[in-house]
């Protein structure tokens, strides 16, 4: 960590759940209570079937990369370089980017299977990616 | 009914493109407003319509209301999405023109992005809300890194390396080495010096990367029937027109189903190309937003240049030199000449319908001008002749 505070959540009416459980180190996504769509990001209305009623789903925390880049060129205070951004696609389907905690050879894959860790700063706790060891590469 | 012809560029005015302008935003939007209002041959006091765009600038329509003094503005608009917008300016007066809201609409920007606020770098600190709340907090700050993540799985998916990114670079860089109005004017780079250059996110690096830039660009739109009487050379409007795809965001649409394709870009084009009823194969000079160089590629696919996962090859081919079927960014774009968030591209495509750029295209009858890429975007196809 820099010493200027990395860029944080402010939670509104629809995403203050959401963040509250990251908290929790639980990642979730709503599910439609009408037709069970995932949905992320977070919103009020179901964009498939136009309901309001939905719940709150928690991840299983496993994904693959669907994409990612390794940062070296510094643009902020609060984020050394280099580090890697990963945009993750979650079993349940929503694509989450976040931090790769590197892996011992460095590298970062497109597919490679990867599960949630959860990491705590000042004003929220955040999810990073770590490789997922229990499945193989895809 | 269309708006096919309905309107025409009739001015154009443009400042040198610099690292530091030693002057304001204003007084270089003044500037190159005049410049364009007298290439037009009109005055003032004929403006009644001004369209800016949206983001990330700092004069407006009052502020050229009072500098001018401007008696009889009576519409003005602003249209978002940053880059995405320049365009949408042309097709906001195109609009105002056919609809009679206005008769002498100028669209402009003036940017000291270079020495005053540099936009690739964040200093966006504390509590934020809406798409970035999803990306910032983990280190996903600059548009070069959200851009990133698209490139990175374009080239994964289609097997391509970052030669071929380079291959963007090289050409744009070519253009403007011949363009004495270019930050990069005599400054060719080599596929070499482009794949050794830094990292700035993976797969991008720095010369893959849109300059930074100070200056101002105008452009006046008119009616066809009052181009036909003024004394400028005219660029017909053949097609104006807004794009965009589902589960947009700015710059991160990351739950779409492709992150290879441009769904804004692909809306706009089949926008353009039915109201201009003009097909790819019918445009002689292709003026591509150029931020990042692998939006280039996707561009050339969206807009029906090459099927998807195919423009690298255009590139290989030569296909996009001033001599080949589809000359791209004559001016050097904003790789090469420098980033006024795609309105040097629309004064670009202005001058290779009038025949009078730098990199003059030879018989050029239409010319694609295009906004920004990942983002909400905008098109248009200028025309020698109304038809
Ligand atoms: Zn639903």
């Amino acid at each position: 960590m820099g010493d200027v505070a990395r860029p944080y959540p402010r939670p509104d009416r629809d995403t203050t759940p959401f963040w509250e459980a990251q908290n929790r180190h639980e990642l979730v996504f709503q599910r439609c209570k009408q037709c069970e769509a995932v949905r992320y990001p977070v919103g009020p209305l179901c964009p498939r079937c136009r309901s309001f009623d939905f719940d709150w789903v928690v991840s299983g925390g496993r994904g693959t990369v669907h994409s990612y880049t390794v940062v070296h060129h510094q643009a902020h205070p609060a984020f050394p370089v280099p580090y890697t951004v990963v945009l993750a696609e979650m079993d349940e389907g929503p694509r989450v980017i976040a931090q790769l905690r590197t892996p011992p050879d460095g590298r970062c894959e497109i597919g490679m299977p990867v599960r949630v860790e959860w990491e705590d700063h000042p004003h929220q706790s955040l999810p990073v990616f770590v490789p997922d060891e229990d499945r193989g590469s895809t | 009914m269309t708006i096919r012809n309905k309107a025409a560029i009739v001015g154009i005015g443009q400042t040198e493109f610099s690292k530091d302008s030693g002057r304001s935003t204003l007084r270089m939007a003044l500037e190159v407003v005049l410049e364009a209002l007298g290439d037009a041959g009109l005055k003032p006091q004929d403006v009644d319509g001004v369209v800016k765009m949206g983001a990330n600038d700092d004069i407006f329509e009052i502020d050229l209301l009072r500098s001018l003094d401007l008696p009889n503005l009576r519409f003005f608009n602003e249209v978002p999405h940053g880059g995405g917008a320049a365009c949408g300016t042309i097709a906001m007066a195109v609009a105002a023109v056919a609809a009679g809201m206005a008769d002498v609409v100028v669209t402009f920007r003036s940017l000291n992005e270079r020495s005053e606020r540099r936009f690739g770098q964040s200093s966006a600190g504390g509590a934020v809300g809406g798409w970035m709340q999803y990306n910032l907090p983990h280190g996903l700050v600059t548009p070069a890194q959200w851009i990133a993540i698209f490139a990175q799985r374009y080239l994964y998916e289609y097997g391509w390396t970052t030669e071929e990114l380079g291959r963007v670079a090289v050409l744009c860089r070519k253009h403007a080495a011949t363009n004495p109005h270019a930050m990069m004017y005599g400054r060719p780079i080599t596929l070499e010096e482009h794949q050794s250059s830094r990292w700035i996110a993976e797969p991008l690096r720095l010369l893959d990367c849109t300059l930074d830039t100070d200056g101002a660009c105008a452009a006046v739109v008119v009616s066809a029937d009052k181009a036909k009487r003024l004394k400028g050379k005219s660029a017909y409007i053949a097609a104006a027109a807004q794009g965009t795809g589902r589960r947009a965001e700015m710059m991160t649409s990351y739950q779409r189903a492709s992150l290879c394709r441009l769904e804004e870009a692909e809306a706009t084009a089949k926008e353009l190309y039915r109201i201009a009823e003009l097909g790819p194969t019918d445009i002689d000079v292709a003026e591509l937003y150029d931020h990042f160089t692998p939006m280039v590629l996707m561009a050339l696919e969206a807009y029906g240049f090459a099927p998807p996962g195919k423009a690298p090859e255009l590139l290989g081919e030569g296909r996009l030199e001033l001599d080949g079927d589809t000359p791209l960014n004559t001016h050097g774009g904003h790789l090469g000449e420098g980033y006024l968030h795609g309105f040097g591209h629309i004064v670009e495509g202005v001058r290779q319908i009038r025949g009078t750029a730098v990199n003059q295209v030879r018989e050029v009858r239409t010319c694609l001008v295009t906004s920004g890429t990942a983002v909400p975007t905008s098109g248009v196809i200028l025309s020698k002749e109304p038809y």
